[in-house]
């Protein structure tokens, strides 16, 4: 079922070409970065600077509606909502035709804004400029990842060597004490056993032997408890899935939004698998370029119904895909996204990690991982557990310093009503120079529990 | 020395009888040692022994250990296609109409990831104002009923639309060709729509005026055929005409439950609430004369106990006083009715035309006195409008009667149509009409479920559930309305009206997703609504507001007085009720009404609003009347006696439950009740249950019907249906368990627990009167005693809750809850409580999180120590006591958790499973509790119910319980976890909607406002007496209405400091011992809590 990492890199490497290297100028040019994360946010869904996709090329897309006969500035009308366009600009009624997949409107974009995407897009240089250079590079990083081999072994093989070194010794003492006995014509005490001889040996020593005992069983105790506190912490869990779904291919190489596919994530508590449509929305055009990618994207136009001969046509046989969940909180936990994103402001990879990394679908990173993400709070629980959650709330500033409580938002109520009626709660909490999640109730059962 | 007057519980504890006070001292009984345990099961020489016991214990932790190593593997499956406004975890509202034939409202559809999941009454649009009632908002699980049928059936076996199609259509033409005759039975049909399927259906037979080919006959289980016959005689026209109880400032009900049942009562219960607000324009004042305490009359102000009989009586009496004597109809009434009369007719005389008297009798002649009595007063045009005509109960009683013999007399039609009814139920002779069916050629039910009318039916054409299919309605004339569907049809079930439209010919099959009937739908609303009106230019606009809102706009249909008919009066003697010495008074309860939803376990554990019995059907009967023959009072072992009730050839036993307040010489039982007689599957929660799980069974093999079918009782007089009459009792041997939820808890003289006065004490005098605030003595700092507040003792330090952050209250209006049971069934099926049938209720065990609690009341004893009979010997004590439990007063108090910021029950748990939030919330946290109980036995308001059992998967519940079956537990909401065996769980204060609340503000960037944050129970309540809010939103409605003079806290002495707020009962009337009691207290200085302030003193001495 798995393919191996290298593998999978290797068709990769021949199949998204143009796609990768697109993404590694990404790396180089950094000059108009406004325009590559709206970019990436917004278009890379779609468009890509050199090749159809979706949407057409953007590569110099300025200067081709210019030299079409476009309008001046119909091209951000465009942005905003194709159909105004194509209802004032006969260029822009032209471009309409370009596909039957209709763009969606992007209202919220400002004019410098279009143009700090579309400078970013004119800045990529053509494929084939840069693509191959680095394909060494991405190679050496997946060869240079080594497993990591236990030494658990080795402690045991030591323990067992030793063991029967002892052994050997202790019967080599007694022989000697037998035939010592012989020699002086004492009885030779073939009676007393190893245990015997141990129980007297202990009776002799019984306070060193009572110490240490308690010593090893108070250490057991300690290890055993640690140890339960460890049950059903799982961490890179990594069920297989019915579809392989490299993030770092969707996310890292192409730069797609977490939010495209995961949309609910600002509205709801979950982020939200995506639907196979919006696979689709990109898929019904990447159809794979080798036979091992067509058979893999071929499952999602199983899945949506799709036959992607000639044109491409839906047949409405749909049927569901099946993941295997790799997230599931227990019922009784209720974790809102919405609220972490919108109101706390987190972004994705403060608690998920980097997934432009991630190659397969996997748990959350742990939290050595998470830690050298910069901004996060340094954690020590594991991931996804209550501890690494309250440790979270009890260090996590809803604000920093006094907050202005002349403006209407929720939080500045609450803050009013502090700096009203208990002045010296709210200096308290003001102490270490922020509120945090914990001062105000964050750590109370009944806020994720019910 | 108390505030008000002793309240009671029942008759039990009023009469303080032995058995009462055993459990009351015993109420946390003494616990059975492990041995007598096991001996008692005979399980001990079997026992384990202490080694085994560790070697299982070892095993069993390691085992535990090792399973939870492994994580189980969930899967996650998302939409295909993901539908336009479906996110998931996030809830869709969806506008609807709820019409069951019975009650009327426009309603909210909660659902998640497509399943509908809560009812709530629409606020905005509809003439309902968000008013529903228990059965609306319960009728929600009956979607996800396992019992409903999912396709068409022939003869019980199931069969597929193109067979039945085919048949049916073929039945209809031979039908045709010879001129046979077809007949359509249904409820009330009050969609335009529909009656367009039914033209069809009827063109299709052949059927025209001239020759009656085909008939249509409109047949209510519970008929309201006498006011229109009424009316026919008095005006001329046979119509209902819309009551409007707010603008009425005197009501006088003569046997009508108008907040439970009668007519149109989720309209008129919100405007009878509106109006009793003391500190409104004014308070209407409410006489009620009826024979059963309906939840009308025990919230009425003055309540007179009448026999059926004497309904005309109590009209005549009035309209002779009015100066309009009727000539040959009695006037005669018991010295107490008469009284409670002489007060009605003053305060009718005072309000003149702003008056209101409605009649419950199906008689016409009793009607024709109440339209009188209304003419009289000048009514008509101010509070009843004849113009606004209502369309729901247009039961055609006497045309049905005909059909009906004609149908056991063999000569019925060659087809018979069965749509929303159930005959064979709910017909007096049901049983040989059920027979005689089969002598018809071809019959056909549109019921969802095999019953006793559709068992013997040819044909079984299942209908949708109502949250499946489209319909339009038009409950009166100035309103029309839409139900949409909020989920697709769950089982291969087709719209009755798409079936009628097909078998007519006008419509194809369209299967699951058909728009056969949405279309003809459409087309009325456009041709009849769009069409007509000029406001809206684009039909698509005009369509998806009226889907939008549920509703068109209101046309406005302005009142005018009609001439009433005095020939209408002559000869009304003969045609009134015969008087006997025992007469029967049916009603219906509730929660399960006509029976319609008797397979509904949430309504069948819904305690009974007045007798708080779940689970069964009785007789109620005055305690005085009951005498020493019956037993009195029942617990847990004890049952009730059981009597025969006799009408003619017909009877039923039934136990007799004591029931204060029951007309002297009159009977009261429930309809409803007695469904699936023959073994129907109906659904398994339809039937008793045993210990152990399993259906009790009959003599046949059926399993047991809960209750008898009181419909037996139902007469004809006058052409119409009667639902009273006159019969003989006879008490049987043997008694009968009965489960009441309010015999577990007793008031243990906490009587401050209520506070009520009379509107003149209220307007009088100040708060000191009627809401006297507890204080306690301090010294103060020169050393003199000197009366503090409550809030100024503390056992604990405060909670940082009283001005920081939210702190999350709630005030309940006594004056504005009727008890009708609605916040009940709403938090069940939000917070997914469990049903746990009668053996467990019977045992105390019920798990409602919110009950209301009925309290007693009478004026004979106007407050504890005032009786002077605590020596007497049991007899004569009853003797004594048996005025008090006559005719009490009767207050309804919601109880839930009250939060209390000292809370007591935080203190003992020893695991800290339950906590105070800082928001104020008494915080129950289940995966902490390991079920010591503690905390329950420390509440003092008895609100915490422990899990007994697995509910979800324990055999005993497999039966009632919805959540034991893959469909049933579609129902449950995704936000609130399922508690399991072990742990205690209370009201939560619905702590998912607070958090959701304060989401919503949040991403709004502003402070929580009014609204944000309801509890299911303040979403439910029809007259808004539950508010929830923010108290620490100085401008909040919470906080306005807990500072108001009449509020106050229940047990407010103890010192915990809850944050539920209950405001003064005021009753607009005369009661002179409450009134002088009340006058007294405020002279008395702080005589009365003794103990507590010498508790008190004691203490500060030691400082």
């Amino acid at each position: 079922m798995k393919i191996s990492i290298n593998q999978m890199f290797r068709n990769y490497n021949k199949w998204c070409f143009g796609l990768l290297s697109m993404a590694l100028t990404v790396f180089t040019f950094n000059s108009t970065a406004q325009g590559d994360a709206l970019f990436k946010a917004k278009c890379a869904s779609c468009h890509n600077p050199h090749k159809d996709n979706t949407g057409p090329k953007l590569f110099q897309v300025r200067a081709k509606w210019a030299d079409g006969g476009a309008k001046e500035g119909s091209i951000y009308t465009w942005v905003n909502n194709w159909q105004n366009a194509a209802a004032t600009d006969p260029y822009a009624k032209a471009v309409s035709a370009w596909s039957p997949t209709a763009m969606t409107a992007f209202p919220e974009l400002s004019v410098e804004q279009i143009n700090s995407i579309l400078d970013w897009v004119d800045e990529q240089p053509l494929p084939g400029a840069a693509g191959p250079a680095d394909d060494g590079g991405l190679t050496t990083e997946v060869v240079g990842e080594t497993e990591e081999t236990s030494n658990t072994w080795m402690w045991v093989l030591l323990g067992a060597i030793f063991f029967t070194v002892i052994a050997a010794i202790g019967g080599v003492r007694r022989q000697l004490n037998n035939a010592t006995a012989l020699a002086e014509g004492k009885d030779v005490n073939d009676g007393a056993s190893y245990l015997d001889e141990f129980k007297s040996w202990a009776y002799y020593n019984k306070g060193k032997v009572g110490v240490s005992a308690m010593l090893i069983v108070l250490t057991l105790a300690v290890w055993g408890l640690q140890g339960l506190g460890n049950i059903g912490v799982v961490s890179g869990y990594q069920p297989s899935q019915p579809i392989e779904f490299p993030h770092s291919v969707h996310s890292g190489i192409n730069g797609i939004d977490c939010k495209y596919c995961h949309n609910s994530v600002d509205q709801g508590k979950s982020a939200g698998l995506p639907t196979v449509n919006v696979c689709m929305n990109c898929h019904k055009q990447i159809k794979g370029n080798t036979p091992d990618q067509i058979a893999k994207i071929s499952k999602i136009y199983d899945a949506a119904g799709f036959n992607p001969e000639g044109a491409g046509s839906y047949t409405g046989k749909t049927k569901p895909i099946i993941w295997n969940k790799v997230h599931a909180l227990p019922d009784h936990v209720y974790f809102p996204h919405s609220q972490h994103v919108n109101i706390g402001g987190i972004d994705c990879k403060q608690c998920h990690g980097d997934m432009t990394q991630q190659k397969e679908t996997a748990k959350i990173q742990p939290i050595e991982e998470l830690n050298k993400i910069e901004g996060n709070v340094k954690l020590t629980r594991p991931t996804l557990t209550m501890g690494w959650c309250i440790e979270c709330h009890g260090e996590k500033e809803i604000s920093t310093g006094p907050i202005d409580t002349k403006g209407g938002g929720y939080y500045a109520e609450i803050h009013k009503r502090l700096l009203n009626n208990d002045r010296k709660l709210y200096d308290e909490y003001l102490k270490d120079g922020k509120v945090t999640v914990k001062e105000l109730g964050g750590w109370e059962c009944a806020k994720c529990h019910y | 020395m108390e505030l008000t007057k002793k309240y009671w519980k029942g008759v039990d504890e009023l009469k303080e009888t032995p058995e009462f006070l055993q459990n009351r001292d015993e109420e946390f009984p003494k616990g059975t040692t492990v041995d007598e345990f096991l001996n008692e099961d005979g399980v001990a020489e079997s026992s384990p022994a202490r080694r085994d016991f560790l070697k299982f214990l070892g095993f069993s932790v390691a085992a535990a250990t090792v399973a939870a190593c492994e994580a189980p593997v969930v899967k996650a499956i998302p939409y295909v296609n993901k539908p336009e406004n479906v996110t998931p975890g996030i809830a869709t509202w969806y506008a609807s109409t709820y019409y069951d034939g019975n009650s009327y409202a426009s309603i909210l559809v909660k659902t998640r990831e497509g399943r509908p999941i809560f009812i709530k009454g629409n606020k905005e649009q509809g003439f309902t104002k968000g008013n529903t009632n228990a059965q609306i908002i319960a009728s929600v699980l009956g979607l996800y009923d396992s019992s409903r049928l999912t396709s068409p059936t022939k003869n019980g076996k199931v069969t597929n639309w193109t067979a039945v199609d085919g048949e049916i259509k073929k039945a209809i033409a031979d039908v045709k060709a010879k001129g046979g005759k077809v007949t359509l039975v249904s409820n009330s049909i009050i969609s335009p729509s529909t009656y367009n399927a039914i033209k069809a259906l009827g063109a299709a037979v052949g059927g025209t005026e001239e020759n009656g080919n085909f008939e249509h006959i409109q047949y209510d289980a519970q008929s309201y055929a006498g006011i229109r016959k009424a009316n026919m005689e008095s005006f001329g026209e046979a119509f209902i005409p819309d009551y409007d109880f707010s603008k009425a400032k005197t009501i006088v009900s003569v046997g009508a439950d108008f907040m439970s049942g009668w007519l149109m009562s989720t309209q008129y219960t919100n405007q009878y609430g509106s109006r009793r607000n003391p500190d409104g324009e004014w308070m209407n004042k409410h006489f009620q004369f009826e024979s059963n305490m309906s939840i009308t009359g025990s919230n009425a102000d003055n309540r007179a106990m009448i026999k059926p009989s004497e309904q005309a009586n109590v009209l005549a009496y009035m309209l002779k006083a009015m100066g309009a004597p009727v000539s040959g109809v009695s006037t005669e009434l018991s010295k107490p009715a008469t009284k409670i009369a002489d007060l009605a007719i003053k305060a009718l005389r005072e309000s003149k035309a702003a008056s209101l008297v409605v009649a419950g009798s199906n008689n016409a002649a009793v009607q024709i006195l109440a339209n009188k009595l209304n003419m009289k007063l000048g009514a008509y045009a101010t509070t009843i409008n004849i113009n606004d005509k209502v369309n729901m109960f247009q039961s055609e009683d006497d045309k049905m009667n005909k059909f009906v013999n004609k149908v056991i007399g063999g000569k019925g039609p060659d087809m018979i149509l069965f749509c929303g009814v159930n005959p064979a139920y709910s017909l007096p002779n049901g049983d040989k009409f059920a027979m005689a069916l089969s002598k018809i050629k071809t019959t056909i039910s549109f019921s969802a479920h095999p019953d006793e009318t559709a068992s013997k039916c040819t044909y079984i054409c299942p209908d949708h559930h109502a949250l499946e299919a489209w319909n339009d309605f038009s409950p009166k004339a100035s309103h029309y309305s839409i139900a949409q569907p909020t989920i697709r049809p769950i089982g291969n079930t087709a719209a009755a009206q798409e079936s009628m439209m097909v078998w007519g010919g006008t419509a194809k099959r369209g299967g699951k997703d058909s728009k056969e009937y949405y279309n003809v739908i459409t087309s009325n609303w456009k041709q009849f609504g769009f069409d007509v009106q000029t406001e809206v230019a684009s039909w698509d606009e005009y369509w998806g507001m009226a889907v939008h809102n549920s509703v068109s706009p209101d046309t406005i249909m302005p009142a005018t007085v009609p001439i009433f008919n005095e020939g209408a009066l002559s000869g009304l003697a003969s045609k009134l009720p015969k008087k006997g010495k025992w007469e029967v008074a049916l009603y219906q309860k509730a929660g399960i009404g006509v029976g319609d939803q008797a397979n509904n376990p949430w309504l069948q554990e819904l305690p009974d609003p007045i007798s708080k019995v779940t689970w069964d059907n009785y007789i109620t009967m005055n305690p005085t009347d009951m005498g020493n023959d019956y037993q009195l009072t029942f617990d847990q072992e004890t049952g009730l006696s059981l009597a025969t009730v006799k009408m003619g050839a017909k009877s039923m036993t039934l136990p007799v439950y004591p029931s204060p307040g029951q007309a002297l010489g009159t009977v009261g039982v429930a309809l409803g009740y007695g469904r699936g007689a023959n073994g129907e599957k109906i659904g398994t929660a339809a039937f008793q249950t045993k210990e152990y799980g399993g259906a009790v069974e009959d003599e046949n093999g059926n399993p047991k019907p809960i209750g008898a079918n009181a419909f037996a009782f139902v007469g004809m007089e006058n052409g119409t249906m009667s639902y009273n009459g006159e019969v003989s009792i006879n008490k049987e041997e043997g008694s009968y368990l009965i489960a009441a939820t309010q015999i577990h808890h007793t008031v243990m003289a906490r009587n401050s627990i209520v506070k009520e006065t009379t509107l003149g004490t209220y307007k009088s005098k100040d708060q000191s009167a009627y809401n006297k605030k507890w204080t306690l003595q301090k010294l103060d700092e020169h050393g003199n005693h000197v009366e503090a507040p409550m809030a100024e003792f503390d056992l604990w330090d405060a909670h940082p809750v009283e001005k920081i952050g939210h702190r999350w209250a709630m005030t309940v209006d006594l004056n504005g809850c009727i008890g009708c049971g609605a916040c009940l069934i709403a938090c069940q099926s939000e917070n997914n409580v469990p049903v746990v049938g009668k053996d467990e209720v019977r045992r105390g065990r019920e798990m409602h999180w919110l009950r209301i609690d009925r309290y007693f009341a009478s004026d004979i004893e106007a407050a504890v120590g005032s009786r002077k009979d605590h020596d007497l010997s049991k007899i004569s004590f009853m003797d004594a006591a048996e005025d008090t439990a006559e005719n009490p007063t009767v207050v309804h108090m919601p109880m839930m958790c009250h939060h209390c910021n000292h809370a007591p029950c935080e203190t003992v748990c020893p695991v800290a499973a339950t906590t105070h939030s800082n928001e104020g919330l008494n915080q129950m946290t289940y995966n902490r509790c390991i079920g010591t109980r503690y905390c329950a036995n420390n509440c003092p308001y008895k609100v915490r119910r422990f899990n007994w059992f697995n509910y979800p998967s324990y055999k005993k519940f497999t039966e009632i319980n919805p959540a034991q079956d893959d469909l049933g537990r579609m129902v449950l909401n995704p936000d609130v976890t399922v508690r399991t065996r072990g742990v205690m769980e209370k009201c939560s204060f619905c702590v998912q909607r607070i958090q959701e609340g304060k989401l919503v503000a949040k991403e709004a960037e502003r402070p929580v406002m009014d609204g944000d944050v309801t509890t299911a129970c303040s979403d439910a309540c029809p007259t808004n007496a539950i508010i929830v809010g923010d108290w620490n939103d100085l401008k909040s409605i919470v906080r306005t209405s807990s500072d108001d003079k009449r509020a106050y806290q229940a047990l407010e002495e103890v010192g915990i400091k809850p944050n539920i707020w209950y405001k003064t009962k005021v009753r607009n009337h005369e009661n002179k011992e409450l009134a002088g009691l009340q006058q007294e207290h405020k002279v008395e200085a702080h005589g009365g809590h003794g103990e507590a302030h010498g508790e008190d003193h004691g203490k500060k001495a030691h400082h």
